[in-house]
């Protein structure tokens, strides 16, 4: 019984080391990956919802397509403040084009740039794609320095089940997305494993 | 080394998105109460007002009729440079003193209550309760909304203010002097009923030509609403 609080410290540590992936390196099958990888959202106001360490906050973005094949995010409160405005080029850089001085920080910029940069599924542009099977699942990624950016489908290629940015072992980041709408779904779900970040897009009717 | 920074990074990161966000939206509500708690619309031929004096001392004292408000609104934001808006309705509810409840009906929910120094934000998922004196910025937006209700909006200190009229309407062209709120508004644009002092339109420009106007129609004053609007 004195050895519990140890046995439980070390099951604890070992659980949290275990790897999310499991992934088996299979040829990649270009017609399952051209049909499951995500397309160019188009123009859409989301409702936001973002639950950050217990604190939890709203306001609408807006994700615009444009013309040059580039898009735009823009988060503003309800009652209509801008708090930021960036973009991906057609090459999948990152600008920022106007951020309130608070959030600012590099560290701010750097995750919300990953987050939408998944949400908008640049990084699958960018390729090239490899992929990996789980047995249930199958992945398509593309990976960059530290992470790879995956869009995961079943194994009889039936829907995109959902994205997610991982490193070797861990899941980072998913992004689930469901109703009707696609490529500018009605709900989008975006989740970080390593810390509590969650945010909720629900697409707004506009008559 | 890399990793030992990501690893920290990580671990700061919510308590830092926590933080920004705490402060960001009280400050961004209270601006939004400001410019509810004032009022304008549309805008001819404006001249600047002949007697300044004049026109200040009766701002405050007509101000000071105005007991309660409740309306609809309609609220559209502009983004200039994607050539993009969204409109949303609600209901809007003013009680002297500073008590407003505005309630975004479509297309989606959102409510705001400031009852004093206490604040209710409410979305179709959570709410949460902001004390104003805990935060400062919000404690600096609300010394405006006091103004704002006690018709003492021309001395603020945090707007450099010029007042135009026409035949029907006051225009108040509010301008930030501080880089706290020059950072949100290059300007304020109040237009006021000569009728009865209350509020027609807000119009809110962004420094980067972002606007947001809300429309108030349907005004019925002075009529009696229950504190209970705005319990918190």
């Amino acid at each position: 019984m004195r050895c519990l609080p140890f046995s439980l410290s070390c099951f604890l540590f070992f659980w949290s080391c275990a790897p999310d992936y499991h992934l088996h390196t299979i040829p990649l099958d270009s017609g399952c990956a051209s049909k499951i990888a995500p397309l160019p959202m188009t123009s859409s106001w989301y409702h936001a919802s973002v639950d950050v360490t217990g604190n939890h906050w709203s306001g609408l973005v807006l994700i615009k397509s444009m013309p040059d094949s580039s898009h735009r995010v823009v988060f503003t409160n309800e009652a209509g403040l801008t708090f930021f405005d960036f973009g991906f080029s057609k090459d999948g850089k990152l600008k920022i084009y106007f951020m309130i001085k608070k959030l600012n920080k590099k560290l701010v910029v750097q995750t919300l740039g990953k987050d939408f940069e998944l949400i908008l599924g640049e990084p699958f542009r960018k390729g090239p794609l490899q992929s990996w099977d789980t047995g249930q699942e199958v992945y398509f990624g593309v990976k960059q320095k530290k992470e790879t950016a995956y869009f995961i489908t079943s194994k009889d290629c039936a829907s995109l089940q959902r994205l997610e940015w991982g490193d070797a072992r861990k899941r980072r980041v998913s992004v689930k997305i469901s109703g009707p709408g696609y490529p500018s779904p009605e709900k989008i779900e975006l989740t970080h494993h390593t810390f509590a970040l969650r945010i909720a897009l629900t697409r707004i009717g506009q008559e | 080394m890399g990793n030992y920074v990501n690893k920290i990074a990580v671990i700061c990161l919510p308590f830092l998105l926590a933080r920004l966000f705490q402060k960001t939206l009280g400050l961004a509500c209270g601006f939004f109460f400001i410019a509810s708690l004032s009022a304008f619309a549309q805008n001819s031929p404006d001249q600047p007002i002949a007697d300044w004096p004049s026109f200040k001392k009766q701002f405050a004292t007509e101000s000071l009729r105005l007991l309660s408000i409740r309306c609809d609104f309609t609220q559209e934001k502009i983004l200039s440079a994607l050539t993009e808006k969204i409109t949303s309705t609600g209901k809007f509810w003013f009680k002297r003193s500073n008590k407003v409840r505005m309630e975004y009906t479509h297309p989606f929910f959102y409510l705001m209550i400031m009852n004093g120094d206490k604040m209710l934000v409410r979305d179709d998922q959570k709410e949460n309760r902001i004390t104003i004196k805990s935060n400062k910025l919000l404690q600096h937006v609300n010394r405006i909304i006091i103004d704002c209700v006690q018709g003492t909006i021309l001395e603020s200190k945090d707007f450099s203010v010029n007042v135009f009229e026409n035949d029907k309407t006051f225009l108040l062209v509010m301008t930030p002097l501080s880089k706290t709120l020059a950072e949100f508004f290059k300007n304020i644009r109040v237009r006021v009923e000569k009728k009865d002092y209350s509020v027609q339109s807000i119009e809110m420009n962004e420094p980067l030509g972002d606007r947001t106007t809300i429309l108030f129609t349907g005004k019925t004053l002075n009529e009696q609403l229950a504190d209970a609007m705005f319990a918190l």
